[in-house]
């Protein structure tokens, strides 16, 4: 196989505030290979959006920095590229869309218009055939009655429109990698379902690789062909959905799993708070909260990522010399997950730190 | 509703507007004591002639002794017609008083209004992008410092600086140098300064804050990640929308600058402009010279706030003129 389209290599971003250095991405290393869908999944505050809008530099900077690591992005490292490189690189071979359909566009210009502007800003065209190209892409993207809507201003669109209006600006370059940072969740359920479709059609048609930021699993479901799992700025988990959706490795992943509704016999929440970003905890991030954390666990660096499976990684002690993985992922995944769970939560005395996360 | 009607129905009340201010203005006029007809009769007493003789003929010029009614119409076709009345102690029409005395007063300005506008809302923008940064923080110090200073302690700082210590720039402005020569620049020098750093300091305060709200937006993101460049960023997606509300105060700070703060530094610089005319007509109880030099920053207000509304139809395309 060729080489990824994107790989982000132990990227560390920081944000230095009067407070301190806020670390919100700490090492994160994952590839997106060509015409590949990665997940970044996590919760609020992992560093998944940090990390994403790290790679065109979109984050402020200052206070943002990215203190080390490398953004290969077609073999060429974005970290150290000029502003100017960027801009030819945002919007032309790297597009975005954002959460927020309701202010992603701005109020003052007719869509059509936004879309002219995108289109002109890399490509050498007349304003007719940019129109016209605008035009084919309102269409594309779902747009009834294209050419009649053009020249509408974005409040007299509704929220799932504007969403198809962002995404159709975001094609307006063939980019060959669309960064989707929660797309949908702004929207209700079944507009939801559509955008996905038309982002699934798409990813198709314009032969281009999506890495698509969210905390919703049922939408990691849905489209990931690959998922990254980050908490507090690391990386947890990777492998492919079926990986992560049917034998997760890393406790975290199945707390999280276990938390949707609807998985398992009941939905579990994960007990205590992601850790203050500022003072993470030493050892693996995610220990306070585990129910198998033993004193490894708690010393020294986060883990590495170590290999489960093959092209399936944890970053977690148990995949290492002298653990022994099944404690962690059992048997069958969802049986394992129940029982084992059950059973370290029960039993305080095998080694493991049941009441971590509730103590604190 | 289209937008030809809204700005129809906008001009028809301006009218309206004027109408009411020029009947209320009569009316104030009508009952008050000092019409001037004792200022006129003292000044011919002064210069030799018949007071009771200069009582009447100031009856017969001003009408003073017709019916209400008939008093009324006359005032109203007069004002109509622009035949404002006579100056008595300019020995002149109100309206030639007025032409006369305009040039002086756009002279300074006019290119205070575009230096105060444009470095105001050039520092304002630098600001807001670069929130927080030691260039901000100086650009409000100076903005602070700008609004804090009164205008006519300024102007008098200034005269004694520049003109009187320094010798630079003349302390007075002098009539009769030609408008385009380098002697009347610069004698129009500290006039434009002083009125122009106040109104900087109010343009850029302003601007920063209205940009402030769109340079974190959602859609200046999305502009950026189509590959704008900071410039473009700034110009086409954080200044644009940002001049909706400055609308308002862009049209109400370019009628404050001609008729407020220009009182003040007029009589300081004793420039014959529009602010000293009517400075002087309310010193000599010229009564048809004030009402006309009062009523000319009236009818501009009124055409100010249609400007405005119309301003703001073309800016904001969210506005909806169906329900006004």
């Amino acid at each position: 196989m060729t080489d990824p389209l994107l790989s982000v290599r132990n990227l560390h971003v920081q944000f230095n505030t009067d407070e301190g250095v806020v670390r919100a991405v700490d090492g994160v290393s994952f590839d997106v290979k060509r015409g590949e869908t990665v997940c970044v999944v996590g919760e609020s505050g992992s560093g998944k959006t940090v990390a994403c809008e790290s790679i065109t530099r979109l984050l402020p900077m200052p206070p943002g920095e990215i203190a080390d690591g490398e953004i290969l992005f077609d073999g060429e490292d974005l970290t150290d590229a000029s502003e100017k490189r960027l801009e030819s690189i945002r919007g032309g071979r790297i597009a975005h869309v954002f959460q927020n359909p309701q202010s992603a566009l701005n109020p003052v210009y007719p869509v059509g218009a936004q879309i002219v502007e995108a289109i002109r800003l890399h490509r050498d065209v007349s304003k007719q055939a940019a129109r016209d190209r605008a035009i084919d892409l309102l269409d594309r993207v779902g747009i009834p009655e294209a050419t009649a809507r053009i020249d509408d201003y974005p409040h007299e669109f509704s929220g799932g429109m504007k969403q198809r209006v962002v995404i159709a600006m975001a094609l307006s370059a063939d980019p060959d990698l669309l960064i989707a940072d929660e797309p949908t969740t702004a929207l209700d359920v079944t507009i939801q379902a559509q955008i996905l479709r038309l982002l699934h059609d798409l990813q198709d048609e314009f032969d281009m690789s999506i890495v698509f930021v969210t905390h919703d699993l049922g939408v990691v479901a849905e489209i990931a062909d690959r998922v990254v799992v980050m908490y507090a700025g690391k990386v947890m988990e990777t492998g492919s959905v079926y990986d992560v959706f049917d034998r997760p490795s890393h406790p975290y992943t199945q707390a999280l799993l276990d938390c949707l509704p609807g998985q398992g016999e009941s939905m579990r929440p994960i007990g205590g708070t992601l850790p203050d970003p500022k003072r993470p905890p030493a050892g693996c991030r995610f220990h306070p909260r585990c129910p198998h954390a033993t004193a490894d666990c708690r010393a020294g660096d986060h883990p590495e990522p170590l290999t489960v499976d093959a092209g399936h990684e944890a970053a977690c002690v148990y995949y290492g010399p002298g653990y022994d993985s099944s404690v962690i992922r059992g048997g069958s995944a969802s049986e394992s997950r129940v029982a084992d769970g059950g059973a370290a939560v029960a039993d305080p005395d095998d080694g493991h730190d049941s009441s971590g996360g509730d103590a604190r | 509703m289209s937008m030809h009607w809204y700005v129809a129905r906008r001009v028809a009340w301006a009218v309206v507007a004027t109408y009411l201010i020029l009947t209320i203005t009569f009316g104030l006029l009508a009952v008050a004591p000092g019409d001037g007809q004792t200022a006129f009769a003292f000044q011919a007493a002064t210069e030799g002639g018949d007071v009771d003789e200069a009582r009447e003929t100031f009856d017969e010029i001003t009408g003073r002794d017709e019916p209400l009614l008939t008093r009324y119409s006359n005032y109203m076709v007069n004002m109509a017609t622009f035949n404002w009345g006579w100056s008595f102690t300019r020995n002149q029409p109100v309206m030639d008083a007025i032409a006369a005395a305009y040039p002086y007063s756009l002279m300074y300005a006019v290119p205070a209004t575009l230096i105060s506008i444009v470095f105001g809302y050039a520092i304002g923008l630098y600001s807001a992008t670069h929130q927080y940064t030691l260039t901000d923080y100086v650009g409000t110090f100076t903005a602070f410092f700008g609004i804090s200073i009164p205008n006519f302690w300024f102007g008098i700082m200034l005269i004694l600086v520049f003109a009187v210590d320094l010798g630079w720039l003349p302390s007075y402005y002098q009539t009769g140098r030609g408008v385009w020569t380098l002697a009347n620049a610069k004698q129009l020098i500290l006039p434009v300064v002083v009125l122009s750093t106040g109104a900087i300091a109010g343009n850029m305060r302003y601007s920063r804050a209205e940009a402030l709200e769109y340079v974190h937006a959602d859609f200046v993101k999305t502009a950026r990640a189509k590959g704008a460049n900071d410039w473009r960023v700034l110009v086409r997606h954080i200044f644009r929308p940002a001049m909706v509300p400055l609308m308002t105060i862009l049209v109400a700070d370019i009628l404050g600058l001609l008729f407020a703060g220009a009182y003040i530094t007029e009589v300081v610089f004793q420039i014959p402009g529009l602010g000293l005319l009517s400075y002087r007509a309310i010193i000599q109880q010229d009564t048809a010279l004030v009402m006309a030099t009062t009523l000319v920053p009236v009818f501009i207000a009124i055409v100010g706030n249609l400007v405005q509304d119309i301003a703001y139809t073309v800016l904001d395309p969210r506005i909806d003129y169906g329900d006004r």
